[in-house]
């Protein structure tokens, strides 16, 4: 005992429960919110209606997409790229289903998943009050929104592009929200035990990689299951328990999580909200990919630096070669043409052009993460002596690199399809500066403007400031990729495709380069576009 | 039986992902003593006080808090240790009176709203009790965070750059507070780039930094403060 006295004239009595503090400050809150019975139940009503419209919508996309894709009778005979049995559509289902495990795993080791950000970690951590009172609707979020995302995703699935029958999709998707709860929850538990949440997140990865070998070796093999896997009534039963006897290993093992674990969970978790309340993509993948890097100090003598170009090249790089994750998820996009490739169900002119246009924009929007950074901490950009225009010049050519890298993977695959290796993997390398460019403009798209008018729909409100600073990047790239996907429906390659794809390539860079907006060379907008990060000279 | 120092470090090493960000420290707190940490932005100043704190595990040497290794899972550790870090966030509907309320009645303190009364008078902010943080300069927001420290019962009082954002009447008056402190037999530990608040209240300063880091009395370090290029 050190023989240090207590400071201050205090008289202290017991210590209040965790409990009670908790609930002083969001009475308190709620008290000057206003925020009453009415209004709680007024906003659950209109997040049960979005959230059904949602799911009607994503049902019928899916299902227009299962009548457009072939039969699967005549599917399972139809010639794939390589001659093996192939992928099923039912094996890519379990596959991807394996995948949200390894995402909502990924996820839960990056937002703690106990957590206290902001406020609660300055406030509430100090207090010499018992943690469990302060921290058991911590425990609850995240194994809650896993469930509900795991159920609807799962649910979707397989009602929507399996067809399966009512009563079991209820119980797939019970079984989803139950088991993506259990996963969370042990998580949590493993946050109990001191386990890092880094380890957490990397066994997600690793999980989500096992997705990706699950699908390849079920190609291989010819695996088709007969949908997903049902559970019984009896295995549902079995799930509660176990999330019930998680819940209670968990609470009693709240006091045991230090604070650095839950203060570096809450910084991320307080981030990723904010990102998706203003719809802000670019932060929230910049939020939960840092949360899983290694702090620690690097250095490199960048050697290939010669001047302010090399430089604005070579930091680019870095990002995207420091980080593994980004690495493999570069190669995880250049596969997913090849599995397409491999199903009977899917290898077809829909089954290529979504895999190619959904795989290429993940795979550049990887690639381009320097750009990404720059945008909001633009350090290089201001430092080094380039136009803006030239900096997101130069800023595409990592992107391009890493995507004809990756062309070379997906469009061979699609040239084998169609027997045309030379001509697909030319129309692929012609097509390499719309994917950067369209990475660079994403990139470079200034913060959704939440005051320009909405359009009224039956889906409710749509804001237009904000649809169309999301589009930026995606416009591009579909109106530059038309070439490519016109002959991916006719099925062959022509040359003067080629030459137009060239030409539209060169217009994509063009716009991709400009640093100011259609408005604001019209005059129509306030904004100075030396506002802008990257637009300061 | 000798009582153990409030703080002893022995060639302590802090940092990230294992790396050291300084040079080993070491380091005794007594009670009834001030030590400053003082270097350059960067030097690891703060990381050494979020070790002490708990909030970082040490990445060599030892590190001892009240005798034992810093657990600040333990309810007893968090009583006696008081901290005001960089942190600048505040439940948005909580006034400045219902924050300073809620971290007085969290340490169990009686009378807490006469306490808070007292406090929000001697930081300046009687005014401001009822508002919001939002409606807060940013000088205002530091002394409330301040205030925090100061409402509730310490031996360990921890503080990270204290003058920030605080105008020289509320520095004087901060620098009183420690002095009294001081007198009245609590510890502080605080990292500072103020050498008049250094010479003020120090009794001894470490010097962090990258080859070495050696104790100085508080006016040699408050000289290389001085001293130091701007």
């Amino acid at each position: 005992m050190s023989g240090a006295t207590d400071v201050g004239r205090f008289e202290v009595g017991e210590l209040p429960r965790g409990r009670s503090i908790r609930r002083f400050t969001s009475a308190t809150t709620n008290q000057r919110a206003g925020a009453g019975i009415g209004e709680l139940l007024g906003d659950v009503y209109y997040a049960a209606i979005m959230a059904a419209i949602g799911i009607g919508i994503a049902l019928g996309v899916t299902g227009t997409l299962r009548e457009a894709l072939p039969d699967a009778d005549a599917g399972a005979g139809a010639p794939t790229v390589w001659s093996l049995p192939g992928l099923s559509l039912s094996a890519l289902v379990v596959a991807v289903v394996v995948g949200l495990a390894g995402v909502v795993l990924s996820l839960a080791g990056r937002l703690g998943p106990v957590s206290a950000g902001g406020p609660e970690a300055t406030w509430w951590l100090p207090l010499p009050v018992e943690r469990r009172g302060l921290l058991r609707p911590a425990v609850a979020r995240v194994p809650a929104g896993a469930a509900l995302v795991s159920g609807v995703v799962v649910g979707v699935l397989d009602a929507g592009v399996l067809a399966a029958p009512g009563g079991r999709v209820l119980s797939t998707v019970l079984a989803a929200a139950l088991g993506a709860a259990v996963l969370v929850l042990g998580a949590s538990l493993g946050q109990t035990l001191d386990v890092s949440r880094r380890a957490t997140s990397v066994a997600g990865d690793l999980v989500l990689a096992g997705a990706v070998v699950l699908a390849v070796a079920s190609g291989v093999a010819g695996w088709r299951p007969d949908g997903l896997p049902a559970v019984s009534p009896l295995g549902l039963v079995g799930l509660v328990v176990v999330a019930g006897a998680l819940v209670v290993a968990v609470d009693r093992g709240l006091e045991r999580i230090p604070s650095r674990s839950l203060r570096a969970g809450g910084a991320v978790a307080s981030q990723a909200v904010g990102a998706v309340v203003s719809l802000d993509t670019r932060e929230l993948g910049r939020v939960l990919t840092d949360a899983s890097l290694p702090r620690r100090r690097r250095a490199s003598r960048l050697r290939l630096v010669r001047g302010p170009s090399s430089a604005l090249v070579v930091a680019d790089a870095l990002v995207v070669l420091r980080s593994p994750r980004r690495l493999v998820l570069l190669l995880a996009t250049a596969l997913v043409p090849a599995l397409v490739g491999t199903a009977p169900e899917l290898a077809g002119p829909v089954g290529f052009a979504i895999a190619l246009v959904v795989g290429g924009f993940v795979a550049t929007t990887t690639a381009a993460e320097g750009a990404r950074r720059a945008e909001m901490a633009p350090v290089l950009d201001r430092l080094l002596p380039l136009g803006a225009r030239d900096v997101r010049l130069l800023r595409m050519v990592v992107p391009a690199g890493a995507m004809a890298a990756w062309s070379l993977v997906a469009f061979g695959v699609v040239g084998l399809w169609h027997q045309d290796v030379p001509g697909w993997l030319a129309l692929g390398v012609a097509a390499v500066p719309v994917w950067a460019g369209a990475a660079v403009r994403a990139a470079y798209r200034p913060a959704p403007d939440w005051s320009a008018p909405l359009i009224a729909t039956p889906m409710g409100a749509i804001p237009t400031g904000v649809t169309s600073v999301l589009a930026r990047g995606p416009d591009v790239l579909v109106l530059g990729l038309v070439p490519v996907l016109v002959s991916v429906f006719l099925g062959r390659v022509h040359p003067e495709v080629v030459v137009v794809q060239t030409v539209l390539s060169l217009v994509v860079v063009a716009v991709a380069t400009t640093t100011t907006t259609l408005a604001e060379r019209l005059g129509l907008s306030g904004e100075s576009p030396a506002a802008a990060p990257g637009g300061a000279r | 039986m000798s009582t153990p120092p409030v703080i002893r470090a022995q060639d302590l090493l802090v940092g990230y992902g294992g790396e050291p960000v300084c040079a080993p420290v070491t380091f005794t707190l007594e009670p009834g003593s001030v030590l400053g940490l003082v270097g350059p932005n960067g030097s690891g100043k703060s990381t050494i006080l979020r070790a002490v704190l708990g909030l970082l595990d040490p990445a060599g040497g030892t590190l001892e808090v009240f005798g034992a290794e810093v657990d600040e899972r333990q309810v007893a550790y968090r009583t006696r240790v008081s901290s005001v870090l960089d942190d600048d966030a505040y439940f948005p509907a909580l006034t400045v009176a219902e924050h300073l309320y809620l971290t007085a009645r969290g340490h169990g303190v009686r009378g807490a709203q006469e306490v808070v009364d007292g406090i929000l008078e001697e930081f300046g902010l009687a005014a401001h009790a009822a508002s919001l943080p939002a409606a807060l300069s940013s000088g205002q927001r530091r002394r409330l965070l301040l205030a925090a420290g100061f409402v509730r019962p310490r031996t360990l009082l921890v503080l990270d750059e204290p003058e920030q954002r605080l105008d020289r009447r509320m520095q004087d008056a901060l620098a009183q507070r420690l002095r009294d402190e001081r007198a009245a037999g609590g510890a502080v530990l605080l990292a500072t780039h103020d050498p008049g608040l250094l010479r003020a209240v120090a009794d001894a300063a470490v010097l962090v930094g990258d080859d070495e880091s050696p104790l100085l009395s508080a006016d040699e370090a408050a000289d290389v403060i001085a001293q130091a290029p701007r």
